[in-house]
């Protein structure tokens, strides 16, 4: 018998963690789902209630910080929610014994938290985002939902459809490589949240977040003005400044992969040491 | 079967639970591990299970180390704690879920034992009392065919009819290759259980002998007056329950909570007989 990974026991502990922890996360989709459509119907009341109706690309501008913000707290709350429970004698106890190695315990968790999290959220934002979208492009079907101007010599100049919807608008073509990187360094620092502390784990890990983001960065700023403050130019040319520079990219990438396994293992090392 | 060497361990680095505990269990015995509260049952069992790591020491279980907490051990193991918790699901979903860990799940011996403690098996987990759950888990346990099982506390939460039941199935699943602790401060529920008595006290073990063993070195008997061949006495109502050498081989019945007391107050008279 391997002890360490073994995917059919990697099967049967995936299927009894959703007994588990699936009535939960299915109840947290469904809320996250009720939050979006709020939103949307709220924001877009009047493009379809009003006597009349009228719509532009700026009634649509709540999506981008709805789907950073509100999807931030969904993976999180999923993520230190996940092994929050291995804090209670009880419970604890129960999920320890079974018999499933420590690294298949751990890789369920990611996989739920991180996967299933990320995953699920997108499907739901993107579901009522072409709904609504939809109903809107249905709506005004008549009138054009893409803003042209004319220039000097008569030209007229199509630059954006007014109602796109949002993956179409917000696919990060240039940048996919950080945009699944992000979600997944972010779900590691909650799990290990729901790891390390026994009781109020999101709030706890949101205060370590803190301090340690603002210790961190005092450190960083202080160490490079006193090791370069005079002594390095810091030009501030924008117009030479490129954002898709496949090496910045890279690097970028890299240093959240990096972080994202830092976390990973400390987390694992840290299931492999819980105690009762 | 499961040995422990010099183990030490404590909640708190400088104030030691057990120093240099040594033990040895083997198969085919009810062990009956008692003592006085905070003397370590639980703690011992949860070492054995690897659900704490100790400071030092070494422990073997079935030829693993419980502290590594490997699946081929996890699965020989069946733990029924005092304190637990189960979801809220059917009976059958919990048993889909959670039976498939243990490749020898007898699912027939499980519905059986459910029939025994008169648990219907289409029932809701959350819908049943903390007795009926106990129940539950101590069936799906025993249908693990787990070698080592370990009980904290099983009869918490028992009426008096399943207590009665749980002696009587606890019996028939030891077998020959199976060792069963049971840790408990109820010591009359093991009445006519367990086969050996395992005692803590004062960060080690107090005594570990065999029920025979007991019966053979010490004789349990109604008194009237107490005299010096008298290691222990209570006071009853006809006169004392003593507890005294057995030095004429006479035969009596072991009376654990009579045993319990003596051993706690009257350590230094029993070492030697031990010894």
């Amino acid at each position: 018998m391997n002890n360490t990974f073994n995917i059919q026991r990697f099967g049967l502990l995936l299927k009894r963690q959703w007994l588990e922890f699936g009535k939960i996360f299915l109840i947290t989709v469904g809320v996250a789902l009720g939050v979006i459509i709020t939103f949307y119907t709220f924001s877009l009341w009047d493009v379809f209630f009003a006597e009349r109706p009228s719509f532009s690309q700026r009634d649509l501008g709540f999506r981008e910080p709805l789907f950073i913000i509100f999807g931030f707290l969904f993976i999180t709350v999923i993520s230190s929610s996940y092994f929050a429970h291995l804090g209670q004698k009880p419970k604890a106890i129960i999920d320890l014994m079974i018999p499933a190695s420590t690294f298949e315990k751990f890789l369920t968790g990611v996989f739920f938290t991180t996967i299933l999290s990320v995953a699920s959220f997108t499907l739901v934002f993107y579901l009522a985002d072409l709904a609504f979208v939809s109903k809107v492009r249905s709506s005004f079907a008549t009138v054009s939902n893409v803003t042209s101007y004319t220039d000097a010599r008569g030209q007229v100049t199509e630059t954006v459809d007014n109602a796109m919807y949002f993956f179409t608008k917000n696919f990060p073509e240039k940048f996919k490589s950080l945009f699944i990187m992000v979600p997944f360094f972010v779900t590691s620092v909650f799990l290990l949240g729901s790891l390390y502390f026994n009781r109020f784990h999101y709030i706890k890990t949101a205060i370590s977040v803190i301090i340690f983001s603002g210790v961190w960065s005092f450190i960083l700023y202080n160490t490079g003005r006193l090791l370069f403050e005079g002594k390095i130019m810091i030009e501030h040319d924008r117009q030479n400044f490129k954002p898709t520079d496949a090496g910045a990219e890279l690097a970028i990438f890299a240093f959240f992969a990096v972080l994202t396994l830092i976390f990973w293992t400390i987390g694992y090392i840290r299931l492999k040491e819980k105690q009762v | 079967m499961i040995t422990i060497n010099n183990l030490n361990f404590g909640y708190n680095k400088k104030k030691l639970l057990f120093k240099d505990l040594s033990m040895q269990l083997s198969a085919g015995h009810i062990y009956g591990l008692l003592g006085k509260n905070g003397a370590g049952k639980s703690t011992l069992l949860k070492n054995l299970a690897g659900l704490v790591y100790a400071q030092s020491g070494k422990m073997d279980v079935l030829g693993f180390d419980p502290a590594k907490r490997q699946p081929a051990l996890l699965s020989q193991i069946c733990f029924i704690p005092e304190e637990f918790y189960l979801p809220a699901v059917k009976i059958d979903a919990y048993v889909k879920a959670n039976a498939a860990f243990y490749p020898n799940f007898d699912h027939t011996y499980f519905a059986n034992l459910l029939a025994e403690f008169d648990i219907p098996a289409g029932q809701k987990l959350i819908d049943m009392s903390y007795g009926q759950k106990k129940k539950l888990i101590i069936a799906f346990g025993l249908a693990t065919q787990a070698k080592f099982v370990i009980m904290d506390e099983p009869t918490n939460g028992l009426d008096i009819p399943s207590k009665a039941q749980f002696r009587k199935i606890m019996a028939s699943a030891l077998t020959e290759d199976r060792c069963i602790i049971i840790s408990t401060h109820q010591v009359r529920d093991l009445d006519n259980l367990i086969d050996t008595v395992i005692m803590l006290d004062e960060n080690s073990v107090a005594l570990k002998a065999s029920v025979e063993e007991i019966t053979n070195k010490l004789c349990f008997k109604r008194v009237k007056e107490i005299d010096d061949t008298i290691i222990y006495a209570e006071p009853s109502l006809s006169g004392y329950n003593a507890v005294v050498p057995n030095f004429h081989d006479e035969d009596s019945k072991l009376d654990l909570e009579l045993l319990f007391n003596a051993v706690l107050t009257q350590k230094n008279k029993l070492k030697p007989i031990f010894n």
